[in-house]
């Protein structure tokens, strides 16, 4: 490390983030929304929540997470749009081809976030200066997608300064820091606005005296690990805040889950059972378009009365087949507190398909054939083309959405 | 949320296909009532897999509603899916 501890390379990663993505792809797709507040929700209804808003609405007062409802008295011409999944999937995808052009060293971190190591990348690339390339990128979004898409381009030593450098001058900023402007930058920010600092470091930092990002780089090491974080993630963010690289990781596919807030607050068991049962058959699928089996399955429940409730279960045997996995959930409801207004599947215990053992007496292999052809047909028809009786009609209320964390799912 | 209205209507269209990176460029469609939409600007095209078939998407407005019309690879037929005004 460097004199004061900071990495004074040359910044070689870039970070960048579509601007209030979902609603920004509306406005490009829907030319007379441009110029007013949208907000883009995941159900037809006044009382689901607003997933993206645009920047009009944003600067109004809306806010990610608020109800439709109460968006409105803030901002009563609110256009809410009912979120298309395959469209941004195309745009994620399109991103993401765009910035392989430029390294093969290429990671979607999000559906509306790329990240570019310029590293491994050819050497009449890496002679050029990068803010030029991010500008270069911005305009290739524009022609290659539409002329209303905005990202933001950040640029650092790592991958923390090169989020953090996305963030600035929203929206369709281009910024770079280096050792050299680092300081300057972190004046300017408050502790939350560090990506990875939430309410409960926050706090914590504030107990031992740490109020700005400042003060935060000014910290000693030892007291991070010991009296702030108390684990290694101190050393971390000591590292992390100089430029050194510490994110560079890759995590392996631990669970796949589904959640659903349900249509009906007021619904019975059985209702709920075949709402269970629609996203178990989603799980089974994703499961098998990942290529592992699951060793335990986990389901939840929210409700009014009895706060959130859990179960789960975990066998020997490995399954990704959507009978096996929804005979289990259903086990599992069985002793839960209805009604409910929130339910949902994890899948964890997760193992490849091809590392578990064939079933010895036949019924499995009976299973894993019916459930092949299944996918065969969906594959070559569509989705849901053949499915479970009992999940019959239940396609209008329960939309696959798009998942913000991941895109295991999408690209 | 109540200003779209989501048909599957045959309609015919003139498109351009040329170059670039949007090769299929509708310009206008005639709707089943005969009405011909002229099309002032093509928001966003993208292919969205239906199974094995390819249907193109095309976000359109004529500067007065949205709509949206879909073009299918395999059987070459155009369908408006969609229309909004967005009046709220």
């Amino acid at each position: 490390m460097s004199a004061e501890g900071f990495n004074t390379a040359r910044p070689m990663i870039m970070h960048i983030d579509l601007n209030s993505c979902f609603a920004t792809i509306e406005q490009q797709s829907r030319p007379l929304l441009r110029g007013r507040p949208v907000a883009v929700v995941n159900r037809r209804t006044e009382r689901t929540s607003i997933v993206t808003a645009s920047y009009e609405a944003k600067a109004r007062g809306v806010k990610v997470g608020m109800r439709v409802s109460d968006a409105r008295f803030l901002c009563p011409d609110l256009i809410a749009i009912e979120s298309d999944p395959p469209k941004y999937r195309y745009v994620c995808r399109r991103l993401k081809s765009i910035l392989e052009d430029y390294s093969p060293k290429v990671r979607m971190k999000s559906v509306d976030e790329g990240l570019i190591d310029f590293s491994e990348s050819p050497i009449d690339i890496q002679q050029r200066d990068l803010m030029d390339v991010g500008r270069e990128i911005k305009q290739r979004l524009r022609e290659e997608i539409g002329e209303y898409m905005m990202c933001n381009v950040g640029i650092g030593v790592n991958r923390f300064l090169a989020k953090t450098a996305a963030s600035l001058n929203k929206p369709d900023g281009l910024n770079m820091i280096t050792h050299l402007n680092l300081r300057q930058i972190y004046e300017n920010l408050e502790l939350e606005d560090l990506n990875g600092i939430a309410g409960g470091y926050g706090r914590r930092l504030r107990q031992v005296g740490i109020t700005t990002p400042l003060e935060f780089l000014d910290a000693e090491e030892s007291i991070l690990v010991s009296q702030v974080f108390r684990s290694k993630c101190g050393s971390d963010w000591y590292k992390r805040l100089r430029g050194w690289e510490v994110d560079d990781l890759d995590f392996e596919l631990k669970t796949i889950s589904r959640q659903y807030v349900l249509d009906d607050r007021e619904m019975g068991y059985d209702e709920i059972l075949r709402r269970f049962h629609n996203l178990t058959e989603d799980l089974a699928s994703k499961l098998r378009a990942q290529q592992v089996r699951a060793h335990g399955v986990r389901i939840y429940v929210k409700t009014y009365h009895a706060g959130r409730w859990h179960n789960l279960y975990r066998q020997n045997r490995a399954i990704d087949d959507e009978s096996g996995l929804f005979e289990i959930v259903r086990g599992l409801l069985y002793t839960a507190p209805l009604p409910a207004y929130e339910i949902g599947v994890t899948c964890y215990g997760l193992v490849s398909a091809d590392s578990t053992q064939p079933d010895l007496f036949g019924e499995g292999v009976r299973v894993d054939k019916l459930t092949s052809a299944i996918d065969d047909i969906n594959q070559f028809w569509g989705p849901r083309t053949v499915h479970s009786a009992d999940t019959l009609g239940l396609d209008q209320f329960m939309k696959r959405k798009i998942p913000f964390s991941s895109t295991r799912f999408i690209v | 949320m109540d200003d779209e209205q989501f048909l599957n209507e045959r309609v015919e269209v003139i498109a351009v296909f040329g170059l670039g990176w949007k090769p299929c460029r509708p310009i206008k469609f005639r709707r089943a009532s005969g009405r011909e939409v002229v099309i002032s600007k093509i928001g966003l095209g993208f292919p969205n897999e239906r199974g094995s078939r390819m249907v193109h998407v095309f976000d359109v407005t004529d500067g007065q509603a949205d709509y949206r019309l879909e073009f299918d690879a395999v059987t070459l037929v155009w369908r408006l899916v969609r229309e909004a005004d967005h009046v709220s």
